[in-house]
């Protein structure tokens, strides 16, 4: 079995879900992971699948492109690569980083790039921005995996040196105090 | 993942309702530094706690930030002074107390607890040279806090004992006449005394426990406070049993904040974890009362017509939420109603909603006793002696732990305001009704017996 990758965006409304499914299921692949959400009024979905070796990518597709016309979805699927990229999910600790103040452009920008230079990983983001002024009402919360070898104290004094240079509030927290508190 | 939901809830509880680990408390064993020789005695006893609690605060401090939950109190409580210097005599006891008062300064902790003995039965010669002790030991000293067992459900009371503790209590106020009274507020005495308490000034490491254990106190009152708000102002006409079912859930998310922190605390220490302690401890702070508990609930303060009953559901609950939400619980576990440390219920005072009588009213659903109460500077030694006997025949007969810190505020008189400082806070003094003349009750002395279990009425 061959492994691919397919993800999906377009504006969201019944039956897509239904219609890629019914698409990957006549073909024969296996669904192995599927996360889809919709922001806003949005859709987008991310398949992880494993396609017979028989079944050529390009067939899917063109199947898939021909099932979704009527949806009017980007649809964009490519070969399920082994990982490479040097970032292990092992000896890593994750915690929340969340940020709250006047919404401004750049913030996600200001906040990702140290994430990023301490080769820390956001595993999810979400972001809500109504604008304006209220710290209540724009808010980013980030879910990342920190490598035990980064220098937790200087990554944790950098956040707060940019959140103070964007005027925001910011808190980073071990995942565990979440779970703790509201999870049985 | 989680939600968004649950992660701005935390937050709301860490950042405005004042959510905190109140105390983690390391229990060290010093029975084994027992010695006739003075000097041996002190050496053992600093080598002891310094090497046990030498990592205590740094490691609290380092777990505090990586959960962003801040550990406010790192305190340790001792074996009982009485058993471990049993054979020294009252000035060199006081001795012992400033070289506990010393090691807690070297390693940073805010208190130690364990000047302690347990007089429920009977007061062996070393047990009456404690007692003796104590209000020097708490003069010169500035983290030590005292405890005494003077009565259980098991033993009776113990009156002499009783009327020993009234004396010192006196003495340890006038040793202290400038600033108000405050080595009172350092001594406890108990009924039925738990091994495990984290919190000051009760706090010991019981007989039976190990060489070293790690006990934790949470804290939460404006946790609860705001859930009870928050559910109110959504649905205003729910009814007792759903905001019993709501405080216990608080609780829950309460005490395993202390259980996750307590658990590692230990894990890095290296020292076993003992218990919870799922009490809701105020601090003198706006937000951060039990009194405004009794507010959201409905009354207009604490000590109207219905505290009591609001008290017992508060109690209950927090107790049943907390028990789930840790595998060990201990200490007082319960809400505590300290009429200093909590800006509230030392407002009810001044405003006379609430007095001494029915304070000890509500130590009979509450899990401590008649707590930082400061009561006129001319209370006689009997009539301290006389409340603290009213309080232990509340503990002994139902079963249950009470205390009284009690302090007559040298110099002042009812209605006049006694400050001590810090999560001490400040209070009016409250009034003492019907308690001039002769106690001869008191002076009879002996032992109160032990309760009968059956014919439970």
């Amino acid at each position: 079995m061959n492994k691919a990758i397919l993800s999906v965006l377009g504006q969201d409304r019944p039956g897509i879900v239904a219609a890629i499914s019914k698409i990957l299921f006549q073909q024969n692949c296996n669904i192995e992971n599927v996360s889809q959400t919709s922001l806003q009024s949005e859709f987008a979905g991310i398949f992880i699948v494993a396609m017979p070796i028989e079944l050529p990518l390009e067939t899917l597709r063109v199947c898939l492109i021909d099932a979704l016309q009527r949806f009017d979805m980007h649809v964009q699927i490519k070969p399920l690569q082994p990982q490479d990229s040097g970032f292990s999910t092992a000896d890593i600790e994750p915690f929340v980083i969340t940020t709250k103040g006047p919404d401004r452009k750049g913030l996600v920008a200001g906040i990702a790039e140290v994430i990023a230079s301490h080769g820390v990983n956001i595993t999810n983001l979400k972001a809500v921005f109504k604008g304006g002024e209220e710290p209540g009402d724009n808010i980013m919360i980030y879910e990342v995996d920190v490598p035990n070898h980064v220098d937790q104290k200087i990554l944790d004094q950098e956040l707060r040196e940019r959140a103070k240079e964007l005027t925001l509030e910011i808190s980073i927290q071990h995942r565990d105090i979440f779970e703790a508190i509201n999870r049985i | 993942m989680l939600t968004d939901r649950e992660i701005l809830s935390t937050l709301e509880m860490l950042e405005n309702e004042n959510l905190d680990v109140r105390t983690v408390t390391l229990g060290i064993n010093l029975l084994d530094c027992a010695s006739h020789d003075l000097n041996k005695l002190k050496k053992k006893i600093r080598t002891r706690i310094t090497h046990f609690a030498e990592n205590l605060v740094p490691i609290c401090e380092k777990i505090g930030q990586k959960y962003g939950i801040p550990v406010v109190n790192k305190r340790i409580a001792v074996s009982p002074i009485a058993v471990v210097g049993a054979a020294l005599s009252s000035s060199q006891l006081v001795d012992v107390a400033k070289t506990l008062d010393a090691a807690a300064e070297q390693v940073a902790v805010d208190f130690i607890g364990g000047f302690s003995a347990l007089v429920e039965k009977g007061t062996a010669r070393g047990d009456r040279a404690l007692i003796e002790a104590i209000p020097h030991a708490l003069q010169a000293t500035e983290r030590v806090c005292a405890s005494v067992n003077v009565a259980s459900t098991r033993a009776g009371i113990n009156m002499d004992a009783v009327l020993l503790l009234g004396k010192a209590i006196k003495q340890a106020a006038e040793l202290t006449a400038d600033k108000d009274g405050l080595a009172c507020a350092k001594l406890c005495v108990f009924a039925n005394i738990p091994q495990d308490i984290p919190f000051m000034a009760g706090a010991y490491l019981g007989i039976g426990e190990a060489d070293a254990v790690i006990n934790v106190g949470v804290s939460g009152p404006g946790v609860v406070k705001k859930a009870i708000d928050r559910a109110l102002e959504a649905n205003p006409d729910l009814d007792l049993g759903q905001i019993s079912e709501l405080i216990k859930k608080t609780a829950y998310k309460v005490t395993r904040v202390g259980e996750l922190i307590g658990r590692e605390v230990a894990e890095n220490l290296k020292i076993r974890f003992g218990v919870v302690d799922l009490s809701l401890a105020p601090t003198p702070h706006v937000g951060d009362s039990v009194g405004e508990i009794f507010q959201s609930l409905g009354l207009l303060s604490i000590g109207v017509p219905g505290t009591t009953a609001a008290l017992a559901l508060l109690n209950d609950a927090v107790k049943k939420g907390g028990a789930f939400a840790s595998s060990r619980v201990g200490g007082l576990s319960g809400a505590f109603i300290p009429v200093s440390e909590d800006l509230n219920i030392s407002e009810a005072v001044r405003k006379g909603y609430i007095g001494l009588e029915k304070l000890e009213a509500i130590t009979s659903v509450c899990s401590v006793g008649l707590d930082m109460v400061a009561i006129p500077g001319d209370t006689s030694e009997e009539t301290i002696a006389a409340i603290i006997a009213d309080e232990m025949a509340i503990s002994v007969i139902n079963n249950k732990t009470t205390a009284t810190r009690l302090i007559p505020v040298p110099g002042k008189k009812a209605g006049d305001f006694a400050y001590f400082g810090g999560l001490l806070g400040q209070s009016t003094i409250i009034p003492l009704n019907n308690a001039s003349g002769e106690n001869r009750f008191i002076r009879h002395g002996g032992i109160i017996p032990a309760p009968i279990h059956s014919l439970t009425n």
